[in-house]
């Protein structure tokens, strides 16, 4: 009964780990994107 | 109020960075205080003094003033707490650990490996590719694997990935069209079958194995395409569920690591190029940040082998697209139902397709106007060139000696070339892009090594790389330190453990084989250079 709900916790806890890589993917895209953007016009306008 | 936001760990790094630059600035930044002098002696590091000077003020002032605020105001749950003040910490922490290993602990491992070779009979640092990228990697590694990640900087460490997706779209600006024409069709033949090739085949391992038609599913993905992601893209259209993704992430990661150690000392000691190894990379390693990784791992001073490796991983990320539509076809004839017509794969393919991709495609449009390059500077072919007259641009006066002796011979019986080449005589140095690919050409007049190098140095002498260029480059190799050494903090003993039973044994099966014939290929078929 012990082991059965260890590895329920266990497989659980598997699954959500997994499920957060789903999360925010988009968010962080947009981000990358913006700051890259971002920081490329900056070194445009100081050093050229 | 949570502890980890009252942290004093951003101001200790931020301080300690930000001590360590004032005292190379104590005397001046080019020459550091007497033992710090002798330390960058022996480390062989004088001439990058400078570059830490500016690296440990700056990053050292950001992260101090941060962690000031942060220890008198807590970061609350706005926006820019959640995305700046909170990460802090951590952020600094990597940026230290980037700091250390890219001017203390490489520098070290290359004076041991030089040491150790008489008695070893190999310099074990070159061989193993001891640089500040796998290095980082192996810290983070270690650290999470030992110590673990503190509550103050569990945030910080999950920046890694935006920092590496940062990395990508900044390398868009460092391509030429001659080199994206070059290995963007090299890349789409070989993407185009090992993609498809791959997925098949787990597929029929699959169907071999018996393994659940979600899980095959998801590890056909992620092994053809680009490993994690792709997985995550094609989960809704075969059903998966959490737990098969737990067995994929797990599995991929763990080939993932296994090509991250072994390609680069693999591809060294059979003497790749830069071309071979990246394509190489680009197939044949899954995940996309560990292509980047064993691309920097194999040659870290240039970028040439990185932007190989990640125009193959970017090609192979296009077809993913392709692979989810393939993947759901697949899935709806093994089922009772037509449970494809439930999905909507143009959702699906809208929703996971990775918006960095394009970004990366924008950096290149934009670099491509010529936005970049400063006035006196013009891109042609793959280098840029100042054509500015100087001293140091001009051939020596014994070479163009031999030069004329060479037109006086009359064995250049192109006029256009001899004409370029009388140019170079009279002007002592190459002036247009159209008279360099002359001079290039008039090697092709002589039997002569000798000549043929004073061809090659007129031309390598007017090249220059413009500072914008030089200045993204710097940053965009933070990006991928940073983002490495967060990477390795993510591989953990207990996600690689997840990779359980067939999930293991179909991955290692596809994985190496996909390695082992990209190799072959790349090996014996890639010949040349970018």
């Amino acid at each position: 009964m012990a082991e059965e709900k260890a590895a329920s916790t266990e497989q659980k806890e598997m699954e959500e780990r997994a499920l957060s890589v789903f999360a925010s993917e988009r968010k962080e895209d947009l981000t990358a994107l913006i700051i890259a953007f971002a920081l490329a016009l900056l070194v445009i306008f100081t050093l050229k | 109020m949570n502890g980890d936001k009252r942290s004093p760990a951003a101001l200790i790094v931020g301080l300690i960075l930000l001590i360590y630059g004032l005292v190379l600035k104590r005397h001046d930044a080019a020459i550091p205080p007497g033992y710090l002098l002798d330390v960058a002696t022996y480390l062989k590091t004088t001439k990058e003094v400078v570059t830490q000077f500016s690296v440990a003020i700056w990053s050292g002032a950001i992260i101090t003033f941060f962690g000031l605020w942060n220890l008198a105001m807590p970061s609350m749950n706005s926006k820019f707490d959640k995305m700046v003040r909170t990460p802090i910490a951590g952020v600094g922490t990597i940026i230290f650990l980037a700091f250390i290993t890219r001017y203390y602990l490489e520098p070290i491992f290359k004076v041991w490996g030089k040491n150790a070779e008489p008695n070893l009979g190999f310099d074990f640092a070159a061989t193993f590719g001891l640089n500040y990228i796998l290095l980082g990697i192996v810290i983070g590694i270690i650290w999470v694997n030992t110590i673990g990640i503190p509550k103050w900087m569990q945030s910080g460490v999950k920046t890694a990935r935006l920092a590496m997706k940062m990395g990508v779209i900044s390398l868009g600006a460092m391509y030429s069209l001659t080199e994206l024409r070059y290995m963007g069709s090299l890349s789409i033949v070989m993407v185009a079958v090992f993609v498809l090739g791959t997925v098949l085949f787990v597929l029929l391992l699959g169907r071999i194995m018996k393994t659940p038609r979600p899980l095959t599913g998801v590890l056909s993905a992620g092994l053809g395409v680009c490993g994690v992601s792709a997985a995550v893209a094609a989960a809704p259209v075969v059903k998966a569920r959490g737990i098969d993704m737990a067995y994929s992430i797990g599995m991929l990661l763990l080939v993932g690591v296994v090509g991250l150690f072994t390609f680069p000392t693999i591809g060294r000691m059979v003497g790749m190029n830069e071309l071979q190894f990246g394509a190489w990379a680009g197939t044949g390693i899954l995940n996309s940040a560990q292509v980047a990784a064993a691309a920097l791992i194999f040659d870290p001073k240039t970028i040439e082998t990185l932007k190989v490796a990640e125009i193959f991983n970017i090609t192979r990320i296009l077809f993913l697209p392709v692979i989810v539509i393939v993947l759901a076809i697949w899935f709806a004839k093994g089922e009772e139902e037509a449970e494809v017509g439930k999905v909507n794969i143009g959702r699906v393919l809208v929703e996971k397709f990775p918006i960095f991709v394009i970004g990366f495609i924008l950096m290149f449009a934009f670099s491509s106007t010529g936005i970049f390059t400063p006035k006196n500077y013009e891109l042609h072919g793959k280098n840029f060139y100042n054509f500015a007259p100087e001293e140091k641009k001009e051939v020596r006066t014994r070479d163009l000696k031999k030069v004329q002796e060479l037109i006086d011979s009359g064995n250049v019986t192109n006029p256009e070339v001899r004409a370029a080449v009388e140019k170079l005589i009279a002007d002592r140095q190459v002036t247009t892009t159209a008279q360099t690919d002359l001079v290039l050409k008039a090697s092709d007049f002589t039997d002569d090594k000798k000549l043929k190098d004073i061809f090659k140095d007129a031309d390598k002498k007017v090249q220059a790389t413009p500072p914008t260029i030089k200045m993204m480059r710097e940053y965009m190799m933070w990006f991928f330190a940073f983002g490495l050494i967060g990477l390795g903090m993510q591989i953990t003993w207990q996600t690689i453990r997840q990779a359980g039973g067939k999930a293991a044994v179909i991955g290692v099966i596809a994985g190496f084989t996909k390695a082992a014939l990209s190799f072959l290929i790349c090996w014996l078929f890639i010949k040349g250079t970018i």
